[in-house]
């Protein structure tokens, strides 16, 4: 086995090894587990970079396994993987810092860390699977890996929160594995492949391939919270801070909105997908889904609520981005995928800190938590003014980009719902920083578990993951246009995606 | 000199980091915070013509350069920045939230000298967003609940206008295939991306309907923050105009609509103005007011753009003269309000307070000849119109400033705060020299006629103005917001019949 087909599965193992051993470890191993944890996210983090380097200089990375005569297990680390592998790694390590902050002294912590850890080899799977079939193993084992992590917290309402989570994930799964089957009868493989697979069957089956990209599209799309296939994720809420960070920012709606982009680019084409008529209803569904994720957010006073269908909302950025046909378009739908995430992960930490350290749960309960916790508000509205798209933080460059490519697709209509989009994330985002900066405080605060000492409003474990992941907001904004930013690489994928394509 | 560039407003966010960080290592800052615009000052007057700096991995690829028209607002600017800032160290001595007032000062500060220099689409919309941001900070510094009332309109307002304004630039990039200011100027443009960015900056110039929030938020800051807000902040947006709209080539349609706008504020501003109590408000509306003329002299470029390079350097001199006199005038009031309505007070505020009536040898006789002359020989209807509205609207002016006068003089003294009176006084005698700056000896040479013609306006004022007085005449009042307290009271209407959110900000 070469190191080329050895680093992808090196970057699978180094969160499934330690996730194996933290199950084994007895609950009181505090160190031996937060030092495995750490190692594996770090390693990980290690291993990336050497992918990240290779890619860019045109290295080769995959490895395959056949499973069954023309059923392979195969992985490959190609630009497009790599964007959403690097993300994950970085933003895993954030939320395991987090993590063991925020669960300090709370039961089942062996088991938690176990199941984080086998969601985030998950999430390098969907990211690295070269096959549609490989993609749904890791699909599916993603969903099963997440239940334990929803529920974690054991009462009713993380119970009933759960069973909604599993009811549409499993029946997604199910029509996927449908589509999926249904496309690998015709084909007989389901390679990933720039400019897609499904073109060399012509003209023949074209209403086949059009139901079965409905298929395909709401397997996914259920994952990726497309509405009306939304309603698990603000259910889901109920899950700690921790795992809401990571499954709104990276593992499973970013899973979907990753899978939509692998179907359209890499299973269809584009320029297929185009020419089945295929993308301009997912524009129309992505910015339906834009707006109704919007216009729900603004009537919840729970501040968790409001994120949740905030990134029902700001997910669908993506898949609007592959929708629109053109080289620019897909670049704002790709960058995207980066913006999102560490604009939500930054977000849901600081809404984890408000209800660790003072009991705040809803947005009623904010006044003056800017004065208490000047640093996490900082971060926070670092985050809410990125997902408004104010210059220079990361949402900011997503937003051009997706504008320019929606004129350049000759939809301007588009334009408008990023506009309603833009009004209504500041409406429902501006009150909430307002009460936080500039109205007085309560005389207590609900439940003050934390209390201040000198410049640490709470324990330093929740306060510098969101300070980071608040910063790199800025610098991937401020500094798109240098050559390592996500910018550049999604030019990079992008540049190779339309190698055909000439406007 | 490139580096310059960048500290105009690096320097002021930096000071800004410093001051909100704990008390010890803030003292330093604040003692220079007041510092913070002479890189802009420094750039305006010393730096050589076309300066231009590329910064390829900031943002998109950014650009900033210093062209004539930027050199300008970048001058004014910066002088009634540092200006304002000296009052605000006097003024908010003894205020509790000083600091914070100082971080949204600087922020907001850095953003609009910023703006001046930037060269691309996505530089100037960064700026311009930080300067509208950062100062909801200044409007609602007193925290009193209408400042939070003004604080929210103005956000509300200043959000559908940043969001017109990215879709504007958005499809004139995407027009031109360039986000460089330079690269724009060539490509056509289409209708809806002039529109947007009409009324994306249109909030900010304060077009008539998008004004609303200027008489509410102007009143509530405090004064040098006013001073800022109405003598430049206003400017970043016809700037903004300068810099996006194809002036040059021809739109005729929105240039009508715009010049129609413009004589619009112009009156009904000044009318709305004479109906008012607080000094601040009438300010706030003569400036609503006083922007319709820059509004009409750009909707004339688009119309005429022929005319255009006459009217360029006419809008220039315009925005000058405004901006020096109406921040003097803001600065004033809170000496009026210090020292009470004393003579010296009246006699100080009646040099800005005659520019603005366009009074013989001012800089506002300077601007509004520019400016006719430029308007001059224009088509059909304007040609015929213009020549008799605008004397009226001086006469309009005359009766405002009449009305500020009269309202400074019962103020009485609240005393208190040292040190205002010399950033006033230097700011009053600056405004004497944009006059002699664009014209020089043409001024001397005025005809009889020009003094005339300029000087009719103030006596009719006067001479109605004693009338009033004397007859014990009382005006009617015009709630400041105007329009904006009806849709309100439709909005709670509505929001009492139908129970809404709990997450909302409650009034």
């Amino acid at each position: 086995m070469t190191a080329n087909e050895l680093l992808p599965l090196a970057v699978l193992a180094s969160s499934l090894l330690p996730g194996f051993v933290i199950f084994a470890l007895p609950e009181s191993w505090i160190t031996a587990r937060t030092t495995l944890n750490l190692f594996g996210a770090i390693t990980k983090l290690g291993l990336v970079f050497l992918l990240l380097a290779g890619v860019r200089g045109g290295e080769k990375y995959a490895v395959r396994y056949e499973v069954l005569p023309s059923l392979d297990l195969a992985l490959k680390a190609d630009a497009l993987g790599l964007l959403f592998v690097t993300l994950s790694a970085i933003l895993w390590l954030f939320t395991t810092l987090y993590a063991i902050g925020y669960l300090e002294k709370s039961p089942y912590r062996s088991r938690f860390f176990g199941f984080f850890s086998l969601c985030v080899t998950a999430t390098m799977g969907i990211a690295m699977a070269s096959n549609l079939f490989t993609f749904f193993i890791f699909y599916e084992l993603l969903t099963l890996s997440t239940y334990p992590l929803v529920v974690h917290r054991g009462n009713d309402k993380a119970m009933r929160g759960g069973t909604i989570y599993l009811a549409y994930t499993l029946t997604g799964g199910t029509v996927l594995l449908s589509g999926i089957v249904w496309l690998h009868h015709l084909l007989g493989h389901t390679e990933f492949a720039h400019g897609g697979i499904a073109a060399t069957l012509g003209a023949e089956y074209p209403l086949q391939l059009k139901i079965i990209f409905l298929l395909l599209i709401a397997g996914v799309g259920v994952k990726a919270a497309l509405v009306p296939l939304h309603g698990w994720l603000p259910q889901a809420m109920v899950a700690p801070a921790p795992v809401s960070a990571l499954l709104h920012a990276v593992a499973v709606v970013k899973a979907g909105a990753f899978g939509i982009v692998r179907i359209v680019y890499e299973v269809y084409g584009v320029e297929f997908a185009q020419s089945l008529n295929l993308l301009l209803p997912l524009a129309i569904l992505a910015s339906a889904t834009i707006v109704w994720g919007s216009v729900r957010a603004l009537f919840q006073d729970d501040l968790k609520k409001r994120l949740a269908y905030s990134t029902v909302s700001q997910v669908s950025y993506i898949a609007l981005g592959v929708a629109l046909f053109g080289p620019i378009g897909t670049i704002g739908g790709l960058v995207h995928l980066v913006p999102q995430g560490i604009m939500k992960i930054t977000l849901f930490f600081c809404a984890g800190n408000y209800a660790e350290t003072l009991g705040v749960h809803k947005v009623s309960e904010m006044d003056g938590a800017g004065r208490r916790m000047p640093l996490t508000t900082l971060a926070f509205s670092i985050g809410a003014f990125g997902m408004v798209g104010v210059p220079t933080l990361a949402g900011f460059i997503s937003k051009w980009y997706l504008g320019l490519g929606a004129l350049e697709a000759g939809m301007p209509w588009v334009l408008a719902v990023l506009a309603a989009s833009s009004v209504l994330n500041a409406a429902y985002f501006l009150p909430v920083l307002y009460r936080a900066w500039f109205r007085p405080g309560p005389a207590s605060w609900p439940e003050e578990h934390i209390a201040a000492r000198g410049w640490r409003e709470t324990s330093a474990l929740l306060l510098l993951p969101p300070l980071a992941t608040a910063m790199v907001v800025v610098l991937s904004g401020m500094f798109a246009a240098s050559a390592s930013s996500p910018l550049a690489w999604a030019h990079l994928i992008t540049d190779r995606e339309y190698l055909q394509w000439k406007p | 000199m490139e580096t310059l560039m960048i500290l105009v407003f690096l320097l002021p966010l930096v000071l800004a980091t410093v001051l909100i960080l704990p008390p010890s290592g803030s003292r330093l800052g604040l003692a220079i915070a007041p510092l913070a615009p002479l890189p802009a000052l420094l750039l305006a007057l010393g730096a050589p013509a076309g300066l231009t700096l590329d910064v390829p991995w900031l943002l998109l690829g950014s650009r900033y350069a210093l062209d004539e028209t930027g050199r300008v607002f970048l001058g004014f600017t910066g002088v009634v920045w540092l200006i304002s800032g000296f009052y605000a160290h006097f003024y908010l001595a003894a205020d509790e939230r000083y600091r914070s007032f100082w971080a949204f000062f600087l922020v907001t500060q850095a953003g609009n000298l910023g703006l001046c220099l930037a060269a691309d689409a996505a530089s100037f919309y960064l700026l311009f967003a930080l300067m509208t941001f950062a100062a909801y900070g200044l409007v609602i510094h007193t925290r009193s609940d209408e400042a939070r009332r003004a604080g929210r309109i103005y956000l509300i307002m200043a959000v559908m206008g940043e969001t017109a304004l990215v879709m504007g630039l958005l499809m004139l990039v995407h027009g031109a295939g360039s986000h460089y200011v330079a690269g724009l100027a060539a490509a056509p443009v289409p209708a809806p991306a002039i529109w947007l960015t009409t009324v994306g900056f249109g909030v900010k110039v304060g077009l008539p309907l998008l004004h609303m929030w200027l008489p509410l938020a102007h009143p509530v800051a405090p004064v040098p923050a006013s001073a800022v807000l109405s003598g430049v902040m206003l400017k970043a947006g016809l700037l903004g105009w300068l810099r996006f709209l194809p002036l040059g080539q021809a739109a005729p349609e929105v240039g009508a609509n715009l010049m129609v706008a413009g004589l619009a504020a112009a009156f009904l501003a000044a009318a709305a103005g004479i109906m008012q109590r607080d000094a601040k408000v009438l300010l706030a509306y003569s400036s609503v007011s006083q922007m319709g003329y820059m509004t009409l002299a750009v909707g004339a470029g688009l119309v005429a753009p022929q005319h255009w390079p006459l009217l360029l350097p006419a809008v220039t001199l315009y925005a000058v003269h405004h901006a020096l006199a109406k921040s003097a005038l803001f600065l004033g009031v809170g000496v009026a309000k210090a020292y009470g309505g004393r003579s010296w007070v009246l006699a100080g505020q009646c040099l800005p307070a005659l520019a603005l009536a366009g009074a013989p040898f001012t800089s506002g006789m300077a601007a509004k000849l520019e400016l006719k002359a430029a308007l001059a020989g224009i088509a059909a209807p304007w040609g015929e119109i213009l020549p008799w509205l605008l004397p009226l609207g001086a006469l309009g002016t005359a009766l405002l400033m009449a009305r500020l006068l009269f309202l400074l003089s019962v103020e009485s003294a609240h005393g208190g705060r040292r040190g205002l009176v010399l950033p006033w006084s230097v700011l009053v005698l600056l405004g004497l020299l944009p006059a002699w700056w664009a014209l020089g000896e043409r001024m001397l040479l005025a005809s009889t006629g020009v003094v005339i013609a300029a000087s009719w306006p103030l006596l009719v004022a006067s001479v109605l103005a004693v009338a009033v007085i004397r007859l014990r005449l009382r005006s009617p009042i015009l709630p400041a917001g105007d329009l904006v307290n009806l849709m309100e009271r439709l909005f709670t209407f509505r929001r009492s019949t139908a129970t809404l959110n709990a997450g909302e900000a409650p009034r």
